[in-house]
């Protein structure tokens, strides 16, 4: 089976923060994202998602390790001073490179 | 009916009791949630079935009699955050961001106080009219805009008053899910009239009283578990979200009366006035001003001024128009 090496780039964040967040991810060149609702507690307190006020999303997203670069240098520079978040990308292989 | 019977009425109806079961349950840590998809739900069902009578309602009376008070609930609109921007900026120095933020969320409407208002008149079986949901439907936008331009200019982004963050908080603004729905539904209920009514009364009229009832034990809980934040506000803003409802409400009663209201309608005026919102506001300041703390706006429009406008406020308000309409 051929793997290759690719960046998977995982953001939680408050679900209001979703149109500035999927917007980014489409300017650094993702080619997709898979978002979910969570709920969970973190610095900022408790985020219940019994509305969209106070839900979290998390978003899940494959690409190339320049861009995974680019998309968290980003993330920090932009979006940590506004929105309350946490990134982090880890290492994954794929199968289809051409697909990220 | 003297005015603590008014309160006693308000305390007592379901949609109320509901609500405080709501508090009680947050307070004690029960495991009761509602999914956030029935949230949605109940939203969905209460807009659209207070916009749709709302529709039929000015079917009936034309819009000869609607477009002058409706001016009035744009002009308060307008104006709310302007001096709510000040009070909050120079009294209370709070952020010129966050003063912007809160100033948008008292000047835009919460529907469900509305419906509350709506509920309320009907327990003690005052008529008011029901074309007073178009009042609801424009007073969402106006306060929210006049919000992010105060937020931008403080922010001394002149420049980018029409970046793009706010082309989306505007369009957020106008076409977000609340002000659609509202707006969509009076535009259905006015082209189907009387006829129409009939055919989706045992859905939208019959049920709404219980849906409401379900909507308020969930405000409840989301209201009271942000209580504990509380703290984080402090004093000013804690008074604040007290004051500025009875000072709205009672501009609102006037500006009902002036523009020939019913009783039961410059009541209504006076909960849309006094409202805050916290279903389009706060979606739109996250989007356009996202340096303001949610924090400060959320929970002063709903640990604050929300529940105080359910309790006190709307017989408050009705005990007001009430005085009002007794002068020659």
């Amino acid at each position: 089976m051929n793997t290759h090496p690719m960046k998977l780039v995982t953001i939680v964040c408050e679900a209001l923060a979703r149109q500035p967040l999927t917007q980014l991810l489409a300017e650094t060149g993702a080619h997709g994202y898979t978002l979910f609702t969570v709920e969970g507690s973190g610095t900022q307190g408790r985020r219940t998602a019994e509305m969209e006020e106070f839900a979290n999303i998390q978003v899940e997203v494959i690409v190339q390790p320049a861009v995974a670069e680019q998309l968290l240098v980003r993330l920090e520079r932009e979006f940590f001073p506004r929105y309350a978040m946490v990134a982090y990308e880890s290492d994954v292989r794929v199968l289809r490179r051409e697909k990220f | 009916m003297d005015f603590l019977d008014a309160v006693r009425a308000n305390l007592l109806s379901p949609a109320v009791l509901f609500f405080a079961l709501g508090i009680v349950a947050a307070l004690v840590k029960s495991d009761l949630k509602f999914p956030e998809p029935l949230y949605v739900t109940l939203t969905i069902y209460l807009l659209v079935a207070i916009g749709f009578k709302g529709g039929v309602a000015i079917s009936q009376a034309g819009l000869g009699v609607v477009w002058l008070p409706a001016l009035a609930a744009i002009a308060l609109g307008v104006l709310i955050p302007i001096w709510s921007y000040s009070i909050l900026r120079f009294a209370g120095r709070l952020r010129a961001v966050d003063a912007a933020a809160i100033a948008a969320h008292y000047g835009s409407v919460s529907a469900v106080t509305f419906i509350a208002g709506t509920n309320f008149l009907r327990q003690i079986n005052q008529p008011y009219e029901s074309y007073t949901s178009a009042f609801l439907a424009v007073m969402e936008s106006p306060a929210i805009i006049v919000g992010i331009l105060l937020g931008r200019v403080s922010l001394g982004e002149r420049g980018a008053i029409w970046g793009q963050a706010t082309r989306l908080a505007l369009r957020e603004a106008v076409f977000g899910r609340s002000v659609l729905l509202l707006v969509g539904s009076l535009i259905i209920g006015g082209l189907c009239g009387e006829r129409g009514m009939a055919s989706v009364e045992g859905f939208f009229v019959t049920p709404f009283q219980g849906v409401l009832g379900l909507f308020l034990l969930e405000m409840g809980m989301v209201a009271a578990r942000r209580l504990e934040d509380l703290k984080k506000v402090g004093l000013f803003l804690l008074l604040f979200g007290i004051g500025a409802p009875i000072i709205h409400g009672g501009l609102g009663a006037v500006a009902g009366k002036l523009t020939g209201l019913s009783l039961g309608g410059t009541t209504l005026m006076a909960v849309l006035a006094a409202s805050a919102s916290y279903i389009a506001a706060p979606a739109a300041m996250r989007l356009s001003l996202p340096e303001a703390s949610p924090t400060l706006y959320l929970t002063s429009a709903l640990a604050i001024t929300f529940p105080f406008n359910i309790a006190v406020g709307i017989p408050t308000f009705f005990a007001l128009a009430r005085w009002l309409h007794a002068m020659p």
